[in-house]
């Protein structure tokens, strides 16, 4: 259907803006505009100025999953260890958000490749994993990680037996 | 349930604290699981029921009320009204089943009279159409010897007792039938020459007295004021130097008798003899009334002419040719004339209809040319041995099977094979097509597996030895087979070959006794079929002490039946299995001695000998026997290792498969009587643990599977019935690693015991354990009450860890608290109100559904059902709706689709904005 728009508008539109842009671009500066002084300076401070900005905002973005940290303590606290669907849904919040944001590392870091990059990427994902490492240990308290040979029992191979049997009462 | 329900009864609070601790879902499943029993328009879809009343030992036509019956009392001590067209009870009563409930007398008159008991008797009114009872009075004589051989019977309204007293005199007493007034007290008649083979013909007595060779035959009419004795020498009536009377099996007309194969009459005090000739010595004969003149039926089992009937005019002595057939397709082992009735047609035809029950125990109601109106099958009312045989499944399901078993073979070789049997599917669906529905619908249901294997054959093995094939689901017999030397009061069954193994049959087997001999008697046949296979029937030439089943198949699938016999020797059959023997070991529990052996079964190359190993003796110092004996189902699977504490940790459970559990009672000088429990390793001969009952008696109903037992006993000191209950257990810690071979003869440890006893407020008369295929499902119990209820029980209301004020941890675990009374609620009664009358045995088997456990119980009457201890969870409900949700998915698909067309169209009609 957009095809067909498209066509349409190629079919009967009357392109107006072209023909000012053209004009725009070759309209001469106005008199007493010089392009060329003080340009070089403006540029250099507003560049290192926006750099300065961009880390700090990065490391704000690398430091974010540490700083979660007390605040998951506190939910995990408010959500107790009764296995019902609130705390269980905060658990899963708790594991899932981590490991995501550790998948997506790339993409978050991607627009600055600066010189501190490395260490933020880090410690981003140290955050994470303590972050990961925290609803583990809630799960654990919470007795959801299969670590007691209770919830392998299922699995166990059945036993055999070695010697075979009959007999009963006697038939005389 | 039982969670809420205990928890219900403090108080409301205790319910809120409890609704707390213990975990919603929980309580959420057992809101829903309220009630095990079923909707009333569920009654008689997945049950049945047939009610017998055994072998008929007098039965009489009802001519009196308009519906036409049979009046029937049974050696089962059942009086039962037979529709007479049907065959089916119209109405029934069961005395008891000891000597109090003897049938002694039936006698049709306007009411039914029935004389029950032996000293004191109960003399009964009941009534004709509706079987109630009218009347009722008690007789108990003075003095209690001779009461063996009296005789009842009904003369002009007046009940006659009749007391021989061998070799000296007869007592006749006189009553009014209902008042049970004694019109002349009791006549002494003096009769020196009476003896055990006299015969009553009423009202005459009949005896053959005097040295051999100078015989005479006696009779007297024992109800005559005056006494008259009628006296001949034996010499006129027979040519044999022995004389032998018998009764008329049926005598409506004259008294009589048979003398060696010879009709004598009683007429006006004279012996008269009919010249009618008896053709076989075992003929049953019969002496009836009818429209032209009283009839003499005799009838036998021809061996080559099968069965025959002959009626000769008693009068003429000529043969009524009209009544008289032999009929090689009816199989009536020595039939008996249980009653004829004989009338006439307009057309001056007789037309007789004739009640027979053979040896078999099955009657048969035989019309004009032998045309069979009915059969009962009424052996089955003592069932002692029942085996749950797996159908065969379908010639194509079997090709499709078979295509997968081979592993061997390239890929073009299994694309060719994947080709032929689609190939085949095609002709099948081609060849169904074609023969179309009307053909189908006529014939009934091939005998091939469903798809949750929930048909079965069941492989029913009868007091008379008669074994019989019955469907599952409709309770039909498919095939019987008589077998009439078989004595299977210690019988066994063993499926040797499932039907699983294609080419070859199924594969079944009695082990019972000769009849006579008591020498071991095999019946081997094939269980769909009824058909005799392999050894068919084997008389050994010697008694057997036990046998078993070898757990190793040969390669045609057929799994060794080992006999030791009496002499310790060791017989496989089929011979060609016994280098399969190794690592079998066997047991035997003497009854008497109580004095149990183990034999190690070993093949040395030639064959295989069975050498002692061990003996324990439980005779407790000679005074206790050994009543029951029972180990592990052989098929057992055991789904979960151990059993997970709250604090997650495993208690292991004791899963010694060689465990058998040996019930032994007897009296004791302190405690009156003691009943001992010994838990015995079956190949080491170690005892794992040993409980004493004291004023216990009757150890009754052992229960054995997995870790647990359970045994049922009377409790003398209360009067009442218990049941003990026992669950073995390793501890924390397993002995052997996950997934090793059990062995007894690895080192003994003694497993941790729990055990608890609780009180059955009923009397239990059969139990058994629900059986699945996996064993993922709960255990239940199955009692049968001698009320006539089976009520199913969860074993976690019979469970040893229940403690008595549980703790936090054991209440966590939802264990419930002990009650020392067990809960029989009306709603766990799996035949809902079907009463079942004597009940002796429930048989379960599991099904291909894990969830549905099926289940026999049998006794006078048959009852088939099926169970699910866990709820149906693998089976959507019975009134699942399909019309509503495929309405819905129906219409959902319309919506969307619809949908899809609108939205485009808004779309179309955005854009053009």
């Amino acid at each position: 259907m957009s095809q067909l728009k498209s066509n349409k508008k190629l079919k009967w539109a009357l392109d107006f803006n072209q023909k000012n842009k053209q004009l725009s671009t070759e309209l001469p500066s106005p008199p007493g505009y010089s392009q060329s002084s003080n340009a070089n300076y403006a540029e250099s401070s507003k560049d290192s100025d926006s750099n300065l900005l961009l880390i700090k905002k990065l490391w704000d973005v690398a430091l974010g999953p540490l700083k979660q940290v007390p605040m998951n303590l506190f939910i995990m606290y408010m959500a107790g260890n009764s296995i019902s669907i609130f705390p269980i849904m905060m658990v899963g919040m708790l594991i899932v958000r981590p490991v995501k944001a550790l998948f997506a590392t790339q993409s978050t870091f991607k627009m600055v490749e600066g010189t501190q990059a490395i260490g933020q990427k880090i410690v981003y994902c140290i955050g994470n994993i303590v972050n990961i490492l925290l609803a583990l240990y809630k799960c654990q308290s919470m007795g959801l990680l299969p670590t007691h040979s209770s919830d392998w029992l299922a699995f166990e191979e059945p036993q055999t037996r070695l010697e075979h049997i009959g007999g009963g009462l006697s038939l005389i | 349930m039982g969670n809420l329900s205990i928890n219900l009864k403090p108080n409301f609070m205790g319910l809120l604290k409890c609704l707390n601790s213990i975990n919603w879902f929980i309580v959420f499943f057992s809101l829903i699981n309220l009630s095990m029993c079923i909707y009333e328009d569920q009654i008689g879809k997945f049950d049945w029921r047939q009610s017998y009343v055994g072998r008929i030992k007098f039965a009489q036509f009802d001519t009196v009320s308009t519906a036409r019956k049979i009046i029937v009392a049974t050696e089962e001590n059942v009086l039962a009204a037979l529709n007479l067209k049907t065959g089916q009870v119209v109405w029934r009563h069961v005395f008891e089943s000891t000597s109090s409930g003897n049938i002694q007398l039936l006698h049709l008159s306007d009411q039914i009279i029935t004389v029950t008991g032996s000293n004191p008797y109960l003399v009964r009114g009941w009534d004709l159409s509706t079987g109630v009872l009218i009347w009722e009075w008690g007789l108990t004589l003075q003095k209690n010897e001779h009461t063996d051989f009296s005789e009842w019977w009904v003369q002009n309204g007046l009940l006659v007792h009749m007391v021989p007293k061998f070799g000296s005199h007869i007592e006749v007493s006189v009553y009014n039938v209902a008042t049970g007034h004694n019109r002349g007290a009791t006549s002494k008649l003096p009769a020196v020459w009476i003896n055990e083979g006299c015969v009553l013909s009423p009202p005459y007595y009949t005896c053959i007295s005097g040295s051999p060779g100078n015989q005479l035959l006696l009779s007297m009419d024992v109800t005559s004021d005056a006494v008259q004795i009628i006296s001949k020498p034996l010499a006129e009536y027979t040519t044999a130097r022995n004389g032998n009377l018998n009764p008329f099996d049926t005598n409506t007309v004259i008294p009589g008798f048979l003398l060696n194969e010879k009709i004598i009459l009683i007429r006006g005090n004279k012996f008269e003899a009919i010249n009618i000739a008896i053709s076989e010595p075992s003929a049953s004969v019969a002496l009836v009334d009818s429209a032209s003149g009283p009839l003499v039926l005799q009838t036998w089992n021809d061996e080559a002419k099968g069965f025959t009937l002959m009626a000769h005019n008693l009068v003429s002595g000529q043969r009524v040719n009209e009544i008289g057939w032999s009929d090689r397709s009816l199989s009536i082992p020595e039939p008996e004339l249980s009653a004829v009735i004989c009338t006439k047609t307009a057309r001056e035809q007789h037309v007789c209809r004739i009640l027979v029950t053979a040896a078999d125990d099955a009657s048969h109601l035989i019309q004009q040319e032998g045309r069979v109106l009915w059969t009962r099958e009424e052996a089955l009312a003592n069932v002692v041995a029942v085996e749950f045989v797996d159908l065969p499944v379908s010639d194509l399901d079997a090709a499709i099977e078979s295509e997968f078993d081979q592993k061997e073979g390239s890929v073009l070789a299994a694309f060719t094979r994947r080709l032929q049997s689609q190939f085949q599917q095609l002709q099948g669906a081609v060849r169904a097509l074609l023969a179309g529905d009307a053909a189908a619908a006529d014939e009934p249901p091939p005998l091939v597996r469903d798809y949750f294997n929930l048909h079965k054959i069941m492989v029913l093995l009868t007091d008379t030895g008669k074994i019989f094939g019955m469907d599952n689901l409709s309770g039909e017999i498919l095939w019987k087979l008589y077998e009439p030397n078989l004595n299977t009061e210690a019988a066994v069954m063993f499926t040797r070959r499932s039907a699983r193994h294609p080419p070859h049959d199924a594969y079944l087997t009695v082990v019972g006794k000769h009849e006579e001999t008591g020498n071991g008697l095999i019946v081997s046949l094939n269980p769909i079929r009824g058909t005799p296979v392999g050894e068919q029937t084997l008389h050994l030439d010697v008694q057997i002490l036990q046998c078993a089943v070898l757990y190793k198949a040969d390669a045609q699938k057929l799994h060794a039946l080992i006999l030791l016999d009496k002499d310790e020797n060791v017989q496989i059959l089929p011979e060609s299995s016994a280098p399969l023997v190794e690592n079998m070991y066997m047991h035997v529990a003497d009854r008497s001695s109580a004095v149990v052996r183990g034999y190690a079964l070993r093949h040395d190359g030639e064959r295989v000998s069975a050498k002692n190993i061990w003996s324990v003796d439980l005779s407790g110092g000679g005074s206790q026997r050994v009543v029951w004996s029972v180990s592990k189902p052989a098929a057992e699977r055991i789904h979960s290792a151990g059993r997970v504490l709250p604090d997650r940790s495993v208690l292991y459970k004791h899963l010694n498969p060689n465990l058998v559990l040996l019930l032994t009672e007897g009296p004791d000088p302190v405690h009156k009587d003691v009943v001992v429990a010994t838990c015995v390793d079956g190949v080491s001969g170690g005892v794992l643990s040993a409980h004493v009952h004291r004023r216990a008696r009757r150890p009754a109903l052992p229960l054995h599977s997995e870790h647990f037992l359970a045994y049922l006993y009377y409790n003398d000191k209360q009067r009442r019935h218990e049941i003990a209950t026992l669950e073995l257990y390793e501890g924390p810690e397993r002995w052997v690693p996950a997934g090793a071979a059990f062995s007894s003869l690895r080192g003994a440890r003694a497993p941790h015991v729990q055990r608890h006893a609780y009180i059955v407020p009923a009397a239990p008369a059969a139990a058994a354990l629900s059986a699945t295929e996996r064993s993922l499902t709960d255990k239940h119990v199955l009692l049968a009450l001698s009320t006539g209820a089976i009520v199913e029980l969860p074993w976690a209301l019979l469970e040893p860890r229940r403690a008595l004020s549980p703790a936090g941890e054991a209440r966590e675990e939802g264990l419930v608290p002990y009650a020392p009374e067990l809960p029989l609620p009306a709603e766990a009664v799996v035949n809902y109100n079907a009463t079942l009358l004597r009940l002796t045995r429930i048989h379960t088997a599991p099904s291909g559904l894990e969830s549905t456990s099926l289940v026999l119980a049998t006794g006078l009457d048959l009852f088939y059902t099926r169970i699910a201890p866990s709820k149906t969870f693998d089976l959507l409900k019975d009134d699942f709706d399909y019309y509503l949700i495929s309405v819905v998915l129906a219409a959902l698909v319309l919506a969307t689709y619809s949908t899809k067309y609108f939205a485009a169209r808004k779309m179309l009609k955005m854009a053009w904005k």
